[in-house]
């Protein structure tokens, strides 16, 4: 991961982002996809989106904060699960040999796809959406932390055992930060996992507010300004959530630890 | 030889391995790495274990760890059957196998954490061993800016830290350079006499096990016996040129050279049968 800090860095992170900029503005003036707003258009569509209030709440909070919400709920149930029993899985020969079989039929399971079951079970609104962001996140987690188990040097549980450590001992002060990189992996990816079954449920399951609601109801008025704001709002949403709680994460402990390069 | 030793007294013994004998796997898989290996170790003795490369060394001091049992026969520390890895017994690994995530102050004092010391008194505790090892000013750092013989301080620290009543060492030195090496063969002997421990320390090299012995045990080519057990009562520190130690260390070269050469013969069929 590039140095972010100081202006050169700054600038490294910014050319990748002023890139897509400039072949979104390209491709919007050589006219190749007629419904394509350009970069401006989009921007403008988000700023008034900012400006609009409903009961005192601007439009974009509104959708952006109901889908932070939904993501926070999903997100954390995932990693509250996923990571215990990944470290159970990885720790106990027995559970992994009951578990990994049920992971490797679920895993190529589109989240989407639990969607209309789970519209029958728990109906329109946040609990389907929740379970589906859940459901995105929590296997990879498990199945990253299972796997960081397994790779944590044999010596450094030995080295426990001989010292007498507890099962506790082990599973919080040994396991748990020898598998950070890979639960770190895990949680990296599920974020991506998650938004993506947010946007999906909130699609099939939302009634009127959230990003994935947003951009559905703009095809009903071919609003596209709104979709690829929508799209924007996504792609932020994203690299918040890597910058801000990934890679703090990150910095704070594998790194610091030197169990990953920079 | 191995079996005599058994009849000798046993009043001083601090560790004993008895008939020991250790296989892996099993059917057609199965290897004997371990046929029979029986000798003591005294209180406050620097016991080091040599033999050929492949010849189980190493297992033999995993089931003195309790980190495998033996198939049969059983290891005694003070007079108790070692059935599993417990805090009575440091372990010092080749490969450091140092907690990334703690620093070496929390490295150093997770083994007296462990035993329910209060975490204050155990820096405490563990700062003081950190000082002995030469690694005052580095409480604070995390393994992976030290240098390798520094690690290996650490290792040792902690090994000690909690005050095991005896220090098993598997190949400490052995992914070190020569310099260091010798430096830390030094630096260990200078510990070792600070704490007054019985130390059980395997290692390939005769130069190394003769510099810091006080008995060696050679043991033969896989699967392994006692093939010879020589004690050395030249006083420390002792020199590599020294008549006495030159002297020693060819005694101990010729028991392991008949082994080396067993070894290498078995190697043989299998290597003409390739050509």
């Amino acid at each position: 991961m590039a140095n972010r800090n100081g202006l050169k860095g700054f600038f490294l992170f910014l050319i990748p982002i002023i890139s897509l900029v400039a072949i979104w503005e390209a491709v919007y003036l050589m006219d190749i996809i007629k419904v394509l707003p350009s970069p401006a258009q989009a921007s403008n569509r988000l700023v008034s989106l900012a400006m609009t209030q409903r009961d005192g709440i601007p439009l974009l909070l509104r959708h952006v904060g109901t889908s932070f919400y939904r993501i926070c709920l999903g997100f954390s149930l995932a990693m509250l699960l996923g990571v215990p029993l990944g470290l159970l899985m990885g720790l106990n020969r027995y559970v992994n040999f009951l578990l990994k079989p049920l992971f490797s039929l679920v895993l190529p399971l589109p989240t989407l796809a639990w969607v209309p079951i789970l519209l029958i079970v728990f109906g329109m609104g946040d609990i389907t959406i929740v379970i589906a962001i859940f459901l995105g996140g929590f296997f990879s987690i498990t199945y990253n932390t299972a796997t960081g188990v397994r790779g944590i040097d044999r010596d450094l549980i030995r080295a426990a055992n001989t010292m007498g450590a507890s099962r506790l001992t082990m599973f919080t002060r040994i396991l748990l930060p020898g598998s950070m990189v890979s639960v770190i992996a895990g949680l990296r990816l599920a974020v991506g996992y998650s938004w993506r079954a947010l946007v999906g449920a909130e699609m099939l399951a939302a009634a009127g507010e959230g990003v994935g609601s947003f951009i559905f109801m703009a095809r009903q008025f071919s609003a596209v300004d709104d979709m690829f704001a929508g799209l924007v709002i996504i792609m932020l949403a994203g690299f918040v959530m890597e910058r801000f709680l990934i890679e703090p994460l990150e910095k704070r402990t594998v790194r610091r630890w030197g169990m990953t390069r920079d | 030889m191995g079996n005599d030793e058994r009849l000798t007294s046993s009043i001083s013994s601090k560790l004993e391995t008895r008939n020991v004998r250790k296989e892996f796997g099993s059917g057609s898989q199965r290897v004997l790495a371990i046929e029979d290996i029986s000798f003591r170790v005294g209180e406050n003795e620097f016991c080091v274990i040599v033999g050929p490369s492949g010849c189980g060394k190493s297992t033999l001091l995993y089931l003195a760890a309790g980190f495998e049992k033996p198939t049969s026969g059983e290891i005694l520390l003070d007079g108790k059957r070692i059935e599993g890895p417990g805090p009575d017994r440091g372990f010092v690994f080749q490969e450091f196998a140092l907690y990334p995530w703690k620093t070496v102050l929390d490295n150093v004092a997770f083994g007296l954490e462990i035993q329910g010391v209060e975490r204050k008194e155990a820096r405490k505790r563990a700062e003081r061993h950190i000082d002995v090892i030469g690694l005052k000013g580095f409480e604070n750092s995390y393994p992976h800016t030290l240098s390798g013989g520094m690690k290996q301080r650490v290792g040792i620290a902690r090994a000690l830290a909690y005050e095991p009543e005896i220090l098993l060492m598997d190949e400490p030195f052995g992914s070190l350079d020569a310099q260091t090496k010798k430096l830390m063969q030094r630096e260990l002997l200078r510990v070792w006499e600070h704490h007054k421990k019985t130390v059980l320390y395997v290692t390939h090299s005769v130069v190394e096990a003769t510099y810091l012995a006080d008995r060696v045990v050679v043991l033969t080519a896989r699967p392994s016996k006692v093939k010879g057990i020589v004690d050395i009562d030249i006083p420390r520190p002792r020199s590599y040129t020294d008549e006495d130690y030159l002297h020693v260390r060819e005694e101990i070269l010729g028991l392991l050279d008949e082994e080396v050469n067993k070894a290498f013969d078995k190697e043989k069929p299998a290597l003409s049968a390739m050509d």
